[in-house]
């Protein structure tokens, strides 16, 4: 099992820039997820990672071996590929033994790691089927068996859960977890699902135009994102978002008037906002944290809005609010009967409301 | 008044397949009828001209004159022979070595053009159609010439040989262009991820166009091999232009023995035989490719 260090890896296509300076280290035995929407080259990182592209600049190591210029098989990588590839001429046990039957390992070893992988992940019965006669779930779990039958130092998957129906995908990601855990192996897991991301890191790394905005547990990234992108990317619904205006109090602190309502950040929070010099701050807050009341709450950032819409989901349901022109989820057990068209207050929790600085888009709490 | 309710799209459809077949039977007629006297001919003692089809016994004979290679007769029942056995293992060669070089080319061609960038890439792929575009005849008299200046420069008791290499290349060589672009067409249907995972888990890209992609573009491969056994099975031009007159391939033969002043000599019934023996590898070409071709093996790549 290996340490995987990026440095300053830049991946080009022709003018395109997929990977942008990238500087990533993944300790050993980890799962790091790579998250970003698509397009944002978080498959061009895994691919290099995996030695498929080469970096335009940059290096790469897997421990303290520079593994820049190494072919794919020399890296030793399992890979897991989003639509799986699968031989489609050869049974499921042709599949899993070709990496060994490359690297030349005798019949009846080859024949051993077979069968013990297929056992590992339960495909037993499936060995002599083809890829065509296999579920999706069951096409993944043979995906896997053959990237992890050569005991690769990393494990890289790419979407692996996207071809899956939405239940089996929750129980497969329960099993990957797992399975990496009882392995140690060091895992680079690709997805653009947030939730899933969530459920299954040991870290997240958030990627957008091949830019890194940011690496974290996945409770550092939901609870203080470092900017606009990463607080509205994550979170089902994702954060809200609300111009606000900074006013100077005779105290030295500052206020922010958020629409019709207005709050008083922390004392660390002003002294930053006063020593940036900004005058307009974007506020986010989640969904999870309005409280829609009748009344307005004490202590909290209260804006009176309209209720434009009511989707109840069960087990919680998302009350849609529009403040003029901006429109506010929240995510709440209802107690009180609500109904459209009526005029309530949000209600925020102050020490919930993260700031963010509308020119660079950085959280204020990470400025200097 | 109570209609009774269908799918609108089997309605539609039941109804349109009864007249496209009416259509298409009308349309090939023609085409079935020859055909018919033709097969029909070869085992009848004389020839079927007319609706009548008084006085026509139903025979083998003329299949076994043709096998032993009497077609034409010098008088009454007794027949010049000549050495037909020769003529169809001819047709074979130059049928074989046209696919066989098609094949191999445009697989390896096709898995260039469809997985490699390199230099000129997309204009030498519009070449290719100009080069299928160009009627092989228009070419000829250039591709004589220089096989008329390599074949000096042979020695003579290898002319023959030299006849026949040069009429498989320079008939493959017209095969090629609409080759390669079928074999790119199979290649390019094959994701890459199947091809990195081969290479990720550490095959050469030699061995994975060996053991991986070629066993999924079978179906291209039965393709090309076909369609190029046919050309040169079928092709007239060429071999009457290169080989020797000594050796002719079936299409070369019967075209001699029909040619002018020698219809005379002939039995037309037994050269219907040779007609119809020159139509088989079409028509079971036909009833094993049709299966061949629809096959594709899919399955183990979600996209």
């Amino acid at each position: 099992m290996v340490r995987i260090k990026l440095d300053k890896v830049t991946k080009q296509f022709g003018k395109v820039v997929a990977v942008n300076n990238v500087s990533l280290e993944i300790p050993d035995g980890k799962l790091a997820v790579l998250l970003g929407p698509s397009g944002s080259g978080k498959t061009t990182l895994l691919y290099l990672i995996a030695g498929i592209y080469k970096p335009t600049s940059g290096r790469i190591f897997f421990d303290d071996n520079d593994v820049t210029h190494l072919s794919p098989s020399q890296r030793n990588v399992g890979l897991v590929f989003q639509n799986y590839a699968l031989y489609p001429h050869m049974t499921v046990y042709d599949n899993i033994a070709f990496p060994l039957r490359l690297k030349k390992v005798p019949k009846n070893e080859i024949d051993k790691r077979v069968q013990e992988i297929a056992e590992m992940l339960r495909i037993r019965e499936l060995l002599d089927r083809y890829p065509s006669q296999l579920s999706g779930g069951q096409q993944q779990r043979v995906a896997l068996a053959r990237a992890l039958v050569k005991n690769p130092s990393v494990l890289l998957l790419d979407e692996p859960l996207s071809n899956l129906d939405a239940l089996l995908r929750i129980y497969i990601r329960t099993e990957l977890k797992r399975l990496q855990k009882d392995l140690g192996i060091t895992t680079v897991y690709v997805t653009h699902d947030q939730s899933e991301a969530m459920a299954i890191a040991d870290s997240i790394t958030v990627i957008n135009n091949g830019v890194i905005q940011q690496v974290g547990t996945p409770s550092e990234i939901y609870d203080n994102p470092r900017n606009i992108f990463v607080a509205t990317f994550i979170g089902n619904p994702p954060s809200n978002i609300i111009r606000g205006v900074v006013e100077r109090q005779n105290n030295g602190r500052v206020c922010i008037k958020v629409a019709n309502g207005v709050f008083y950040p922390d004392e660390i929070l002003s002294g930053k906002i006063v020593k940036a010099g900004i005058r307009e701050v974007i506020v986010a807050f989640r969904p999870e944290h309005v409280i829609v009341a009748k009344e307005p709450l004490k202590d909290h950032l209260a804006i009176e809005g309209e209720i434009y819409a009511i989707e109840p989901l069960g087990r919680e349901t998302i009350i849609t609010i529009t403040i003029g022109s901006d429109i506010v989820k929240s995510v709440s057990m209802v107690k009180e009967a609500l109904t459209v068209g009526e005029k309530i207050f949000i209600n925020i929790n102050p020490k919930r409301i993260k700031l963010f600085d509308p020119e660079t888009e950085l959280n204020i709490e990470y400025l200097e | 008044m109570m209609v009774e309710m269908t799918d609108v799209e089997t309605i539609g459809r039941r109804k349109y397949t009864v007249i496209l077949g009416l259509a298409l039977l009308f349309a090939s007629l023609p085409l079935i009828m020859v055909y018919f006297v033709l097969i029909a001919s070869s085992f009848a003692n004389t020839m079927l001209t007319g609706a009548s089809l008084g006085g026509i016994k139903l025979t083998i004979e003329n299949w076994i004159l043709f096998f032993q290679g009497k077609l034409t007769t010098t008088a009454g029942k007794i027949y010049e022979t000549t050495d037909i056995l020769k003529y169809i293992l001819n047709t074979f060669i130059v049928a074989i070595g046209v696919a066989g070089i098609c094949t191999l080319t445009s697989t390896l061609a096709g898995y260039a053009f469809s997985r490699i960038k390199f230099i000129g890439r997309s204009f030498l792929m519009q070449f290719l159609i100009l080069l299928h575009a160009f009627p092989g005849v228009a070419l000829i008299i250039a591709v004589y010439s220089i096989y008329v200046y390599t074949k000096l420069s042979m020695p003579q008791s290898f002319w023959t040989a030299y006849a026949f290499i040069y009429v498989i290349i320079a008939r493959a060589a017209l095969e090629v262009p609409m080759s390669i672009w079928i074999m790119k067409g199979f290649f390019d249907k094959i994701p890459w991820e199947i091809e990195w995972s081969a290479i990720v888990d550490g095959a050469s890209r030699i061995r994975v166009w060996r053991e991986i992609m070629l066993p999924l573009v079978k179906p291209g491969i039965a393709a090309v091999a076909i369609f190029s056994f046919l050309a040169g099975w079928e092709d007239l031009i060429y071999v009457l232009v290169f080989l020797p007159p000594t050796e002719k391939t079936l299409a070369t033969y019967i075209e001699s023995l029909l040619a002018e002043g020698s219809l005379e000599f002939i039995h037309l019934p037994v050269v219907a035989a040779a007609g119809t023996f020159y139509l088989l590898p079409t028509i079971l070409f036909f009833i094993f490719a049709r299966r061949l071709m629809l096959q594709t093996a899919t399955g183990g790549i979600k996209a």
